[in-house]
């Protein structure tokens, strides 16, 4: 079904060097569908942030290969120089966090990447008010973030990270500060996003109950990715 | 395009604000001190331009009263009258006083001069009360801020002195008030002594002062058609005395006594400059460091560096445009409160925003490092 959106092949991470280098990856190889809600598990260090952020081009890997959509962006090296670039126009980032700029209201928060892309002032508000209202917090758009709760900037966030129409998005704990109402919500919303938006999402979570909703499980088990089917079967890890 | 800057300022504008005053009133402190230097320089040159003399002839080796102790006979006026090319010289003298005052003396330098002779240093056009002086003794005219009114009198030495006339913006080089009395007075309270001196003098045998026919200094005015320096050689020549034109006589003005101040003013305008640069690098640093954790997202999320130095190099030129405002108008609220005559000038302001412009834009300097380094994985620490 669907086509690639996200495709790492030996991907490898080390930190360090000689006597304190330290492997976290070490051959990772998988695929996300266009479409497709992922979930990303493993114990705490075993380098889930790490992978994302080598997918979002933040992080440079040490080698392997890199494609986002049909593009190869890292090949043993960042391919084109603006990796910036690719995080502005194809990703969209939701962290634990909602990382919101506390000086900017929300509507500002939700348009500074379009705009920054070059859309219209006025479209890109347009834009931001109809993915608000989707995520049930327009009321709040002239809000600053120091004035909404947790699950409010946390849907903000969201919407941010949909505003630049990205075409991966990748969710580091987004409900890690959330009860489970509001975190079954939002994972709700990332699926209805990957699959009303042909959007590839990789979700990292701790969360068991969140992994019902997920189209596939990735693994971290010895440094490389173990792929599973989540079938009928909703305790897998 | 969102204005990041804008946005920031926006958000937290009152202590951007408060800030900016804060910086503003070092400029304004800043503006001030070149404002002191320059009343210095209008000040120093009041007496001399009242004065209006071409030659001044002083005590032989010296450079004349304005910068050291000189000392000429009085009668050297009569001899000069008698030589080629001078038109008119008088004698004068230049003293410090004490004036009695209500809460303490008033410290003022008293201009000696012939009220019968042909050089008036009182200039018509800064008297603002009474008349010039009229008479050989006990008259005095004094400068408004003495706070002395015309007919007011009061002791100088061992006599009464009644106020003639009021004059306004008058202070020697010193920028002390200026005072003038008939020369023989002047004579009398420079180079006598005290009843109870006198006494105890002639006790010691001591004759009472021949002294009293010496002047401070001798000016001349040259005849039209001469030239000034021409006479001025001659009359080194002939009397052994040292002959400054005006000319001269400002440059050892400016030299010896500006020269230092200036030196003072401008090493303390200087050390200002630089604190106000640190402190405005070191608000930019801040304000930076504040905003670390947004600046890593914002890269992280994909903005340019260009659109964040832009928010950095914008704040901190606002914050100096502010800041030289608020210290534009810091002085010009103060500045009359100021016992020293200060004189704002608009080029200084506009020198002085140069620096703050090329302060500000050094000390976003700092900041701009801080985004470029800023690592944008810190941004969600794990
Ligand atoms: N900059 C770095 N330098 C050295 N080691 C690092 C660096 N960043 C991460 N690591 C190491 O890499 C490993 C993986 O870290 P990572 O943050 O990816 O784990 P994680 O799976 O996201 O953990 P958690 O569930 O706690 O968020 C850890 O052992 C960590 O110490
Ligand atoms: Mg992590």
């Amino acid at each position: 079904m669907g086509t690639q959106g996200i495709r790492v092949e030996n991907l490898v991470k080390n930190f360090g060097q000689g006597e304190s280098l330290v492997e976290v990856i070490n051959g990772a190889s998988f695929v996300v569908q266009k479409g497709e809600l992922v979930a990303l598990i493993a114990p705490s260090g075993a380098g889930k942030t790490t992978l994302l952020m080598m997918i979002g081009c933040v992080l440079e890997p040490t080698s392997g290969t890199i494609w986002l959509g049909e593009e190869a962006v890292y090949d043993g090296r960042w391919i084109g120089n603006d990796t910036r670039r690719i995080r502005r126009e194809k990703i969209g980032f939701i962290f634990q966090s909602h990382y919101l700029i506390p000086f900017m209201n929300v509507i500002d928060n939700v348009t500074l990447l379009p705009q920054t892309n070059g859309l219209a002032k006025d479209k890109a508000h347009d834009k931001a008010m109809e993915l608000l209202e989707y995520l049930e917090i327009a009321e709040k758009a002239k809000s600053m973030p120091s004035q909404l709760s947790g699950g409010q900037n946390q849907r903000v966030a969201i919407a941010r990270a949909l505003a630049n129409e990205p075409q991966i998005i990748l969710a580091d704990e987004p409900t890690a500060a959330l009860d489970v109402e509001r975190s079954v919500n939002v994972v709700k919303m990332l699926k209805k996003i990957a699959q009303e938006q042909n959007v590839a999402v990789i979700m990292v979570t701790h969360d068991e109950r969140m992994l019902a909703f997920c189209d596939k499980i990735l693994k971290i088990e010895d440094k490389k990715i173990v792929i599973s089917k989540l079938n009928d079967n909703k305790h897998i890890v | 395009m969102i204005n990041l800057a804008q946005k920031d300022i926006a958000h937290s504008l009152g202590k951007f604000l408060v800030t900016a005053m804060g910086v503003g009133m070092l400029f304004g402190i800043v503006l001030i001190m070149i404002g002191v230097y320059r009343g210095m320089m209008v000040d120093a040159e009041i007496l001399l331009n009242d004065i209006n003399a071409d030659l001044w002839i002083v005590q032989e080796d010296t450079l004349g009263p304005f910068a050291e102790a000189s000392r000429v006979h009085e009668d050297l006026k009569d001899t000069l009258r008698a030589f080629e090319g001078i038109d008119k010289s008088e004698a004068l003298t230049f003293q410090n006083l004490q004036l009695p005052g209500e809460t303490k003396p008033i410290r003022v330098t008293a201009v000696g001069f012939d009220v019968f002779g042909k050089i008036n240093p009182i200039n018509p056009g800064r008297l603002v009360a009474g008349e010039p002086l009229t008479k050989e003794h006990y008259q005095i005219v004094v400068s408004e801020k003495t706070g002395y009114k015309v007919d007011d009198t009061f002791k100088l030495g061992r006599d009464i002195y009644r106020v003639a006339g009021v004059t306004r913006d008058t202070v020697s080089s010193g920028g002390d008030l200026l005072v003038y009395i008939s020369l023989k007075d002047a004579q009398n309270l420079q180079f006598l002594y005290s009843n109870a001196r006198i006494r105890s003098d002639r006790a010691r045998g001591i004759s009472e002062t021949k002294e009293a026919k010496m002047a401070n200094a001798v000016v001349a005015t040259v005849r039209a058609g001469y030239d000034i320096d021409d006479v001025a050689n001659k009359i080194k020549q002939w009397k052994h005395e040292s002959v400054y034109t005006r000319t001269e006589q400002k440059a050892i003005l400016t030299k010896n006594l500006i020269e230092r101040s200036s030196k003072q003013i401008g090493l303390f305008t200087a050390i200002l400059v630089v604190v106000s640069t640190i402190i405005i690098a070191l608000i930019i640093y801040t304000m930076t460091l504040e905003k670390m954790k947004e600046i890593s997202i914002m890269k992280l999320i994909g903005i340019p560096n260009s659109m964040i130095i832009k928010m950095i190099v914008q704040e901190t030129l606002i914050l100096g445009i502010l800041a030289f405002i608020f210290g534009n108008l810091f002085s010009h609220l103060i500045y009359d409160n100021f016992p020293k005559r200060v004189v704002l000038e608009i080029p200084d302001a506009w020198m002085l925003f140069g620096v703050v412009i090329a302060a500000s834009v050094l000390s976003s300097f700092i900041g701009i490092a801080k985004v470029i380094h800023a690592d944008p994985a810190a941004a969600i620490g794990g």
